[in-house]
């Protein structure tokens, strides 16, 4: 973000706009070739055990609505497109999570003949969190460090 | 009636078709038959009506031999019955059986595309797994399949506004609100009313099946359990057991009875995560969260147990590797008591709940006979009053000792698929209990050899979908040499495509999470 001495109040309403976003992220979840474990456990940390939402995260179903996306699996070679299409309708500023082994290094599926690869060799990620499947603490942990990241920018 | 006399009347039955027959397991008969004699003798079968299609595997005998085979089989109770059509490598033909059986639309568009067979009188030939920039030409099941020949190629985008002004189609997904995984929907409405409904799979599509081929048995089994998040175990169970049989080794009972317990607690964690889903499809989100907080709970049990909450990987070849000691029987036991007093109150929610039985009850009504016709599975044929739980008609490992009951319901709407699911909860419970008082002692693995001798097996699992089934064929060598994976989503898809012709576009999300659909068991 960039601010022009000329202008203070642009410095103020950036605060005012990162302030926001992190406090209130809103993700999309894309799930580009899962086993569904990861998934599953992506919906777990929204319901009341772990209940991500007290951190102002929600999961939104349009694109153009989110900050986060939030992607689970190997990228097949059919979902590829819409991964790229879903991270395109996103707007400015985006940020990509990868849940999970198979969207960090293809994990099990690797050189499968329909796999492309991982979620990195398609889209720029910002945080990775790794496990077969991920906890949701996990999850929670690996979010937090991503708005930690975010307040720094 | 018996097995043996099933298979004795499925022997007479296919007499005047067959081209020569074996009976390679007790179980189990396999009949080559012409490519000209396969509509008679599906037939044959049908007007006996000598149980369902079960699957239909495509098998490729290598380039020496120069045959690609397709097996169809047919079910009835634990016999089985495999009609074997030998094809040549390139240009094999085979009839298509649509006509007589609607589900195996699905299967044989997989052995079109996978196997480079031609189907005539397929109603659809489109893509059904591979993806739109796959080449023409290139099968990747096929032995000699080599994966720098599949190089995307261009595909010409869909044609746009079509000249048939007069249909409305409304796509769905891959990305979207309602569905947690990717499909593709296309459904043709006129005004609220669908009038047509088609659907894309494939974007979950690993290549799982032809991975197995190059990793060694062991390997197999941690990428089968990979094939669903969901029903991992009964995936490994399946894979295990038909390794064990080519294997002809016996596996311990304790290590039968552990598999048992463990694939109940999956499958109480299975329903009450499809009650949440369902649930919020009807936009009862309330219910949602109260089931996925009390799925919590098993979640626990299943770490307790084996560390993980989702890919427990218990099973090992020739058993499992994880013990129930008394005090993890004692948690358990804690926890489906809580489990069964949450279950009884949901229950009574989604059959006196007044505004979700507008959801649900004479929604999607699907009668015996039709659930026949389509070949469904698992909940959603005891919802329709068919008996089909592979756990009752052919017990495997565990459940001859500790046999489990069937819910069934008749009424076939929505309403009787949540009550026949939530009513399993408690035959589980009881049966997990059931197992915990009388748990064998003893081994929990024997062992099984690093090379598994040649052979041809099929073994039936009851997944919380219903029933999976899994073609195992090795020939001699570390690894498998085919291992077909067909999950009870995929036969179930043909009935709620059907179904959904006629309903209010607003119906549809409830009724595709009614058959509680699993895209990556699919795919593969």
């Amino acid at each position: 973000m960039t601010t022009d001495p000329n202008y203070p109040w642009q410095t103020v309403f950036d605060k005012l706009k990162t302030w926001a976003r992190v406090n209130s992220p809103w993700a999309i979840h894309f799930n580009s070739g899962s086993c569904n474990g990861c998934d599953i456990e992506i919906l777990a940390t929204l319901t009341p055990r772990y209940d991500i939402e007290r951190f102002g995260v929600k999961l939104q179903g349009s694109p153009r609505h989110a900050d986060v996306l939030i992607c689970t699996g190997p990228v097949t070679r059919q979902a590829r497109e819409r991964l790229l299409r879903t991270y395109e309708q996103m707007p400015e500023p985006k940020f990509v999570v990868a849940v999970g082994s198979c969207a960090i290094s293809g994990g099990v599926f690797q050189g499968c003949y329909n796999v492309v690869g991982h979620i990195d060799e398609v889209l720029p990620v910002n945080a990775y969190i790794p496990g077969c499947p991920p906890r949701p603490e996990a999850i929670i942990d690996g979010v937090v460090k991503l708005l930690e990241s975010i307040k720094g920018k | 009636m018996t097995t043996e006399s099933l298979l004795q009347q499925a022997e007479s039955l296919l007499a005047t078709m067959s081209r020569g027959s074996t009976r390679p397991e007790t179980n189990r008969l396999d009949v080559v038959i012409e490519s000209s004699g396969l509509v008679p003798a599906v037939s044959a079968l049908k007007n006996a009506r000598w149980g369902y299609l079960t699957a239909l595997t495509g098998l490729d005998l290598g380039v020496e031999a120069g045959v690609v085979e397709a097996l169809y089989h047919f079910c009835s109770d634990a016999a089985v019955t495999t009609l074997r059509v030998r094809l040549p490598r390139i240009g094999g033909s085979v009839p298509s059986i649509y006509q007589l059986i609607p589900a195996v639309g699905f299967y044989e568009r997989e052995l079109a595309e996978m196997y480079g067979v031609t189907v005539t009188g397929m109603p659809d030939d489109s893509r059904l797994f591979l993806p739109d920039d796959w080449p023409v030409g290139v099968y990747p099941l096929l032995k000699d399949f080599d994966p720098q020949s599949a190089q995307p190629v261009k595909v010409p985008p869909p044609p746009r506004g079509s000249s048939t002004g007069e249909r409305f189609i409304i796509p769905i997904g891959p990305q979207h609100p309602a569905l947690k995984e990717p499909g593709h929907f296309e459904f043709t409405v006129d005004g609220e009313i669908v009038t047509a409904a088609r659907m894309r799979l494939g974007y979950v599509h690993r290549g799982i099946e032809k991975a197995v081929e190059q990793r060694n048995w062991i390997q197999s089994l941690y990428l089968l359990e990979r094939v669903c998040g969901i029903c991992s175990h009964t995936h490994s169970v399946a894979y295990c057991l038909g390794v064990e049989q080519l294997a002809q080794v016996e596996v311990p009972p304790r290590a039968q009875a552990i598999r048992e317990l463990i694939a109940g607690l999956e499958r109480i964690h299975s329903h009450l995560l499809w009650l949440g889903v369902a649930a919020h499809e009807a936009g009862f989100d309330t219910l949602f969260m109260y089931s996925w907080r009390d799925r919590e709970t098993v979640m626990d049990l299943l770490e307790t147990v084996s560390g993980n909450r989702v890919n427990y990987s218990a099973n090992i070849l020739g058993g499992v590797k994880i013990d129930i000691t008394a005090e993890f029987a004692e948690a358990i036991r804690r926890g489906i008591d809580y489990l069964e007093e949450r279950s009884r109150h949901y229950l009574d929610i989604v059959t006196t709940d007044t505004m979700f039985l507008q959801r649900t009850r004479g929604i999607g009504a699907m009668t015996r006979e039709q659930a026949e016709h389509f070949g469904v599975l698992g909940p959603l044929a005891r919802a329709s009053g068919i008996l089909r739980d592979v756990r009752v008609e052919a017990p495997y490992g565990a459940y001859t000792r500790f046999p489990i009951s069937a819910v069934t319901a008749q009424a076939g709407d929505l309403e009787a698929r949540f009550v026949v699911r939530l009513k399993e909860l408690f035959v589980t419970c009881n049966a997990i209990r059931t197992i915990l008082d009388n748990l064998p002692p003893g081994e929990l693995a024997v062992k099984v050899p690093r090379r598994i001798p040649a052979g041809e097996t099929i073994s039936r699992v009851e997944a919380p979908r219903g029933e999976l089934f899994y073609f195992i064929r090795s020939t001699g060598g570390d690894k498998p040499d085919r291992v077909k994976v067909r999950t009870p989503s995929l036969c179930n898809w043909t009935s709620v495509l059907h179904q959904a012709i006629g309903c209010q576009l607003a119906d549809v999300p409830l009724l595709l999470a009614g058959m509680d659909p699993c895209f990556s068991c699919n795919d593969r």
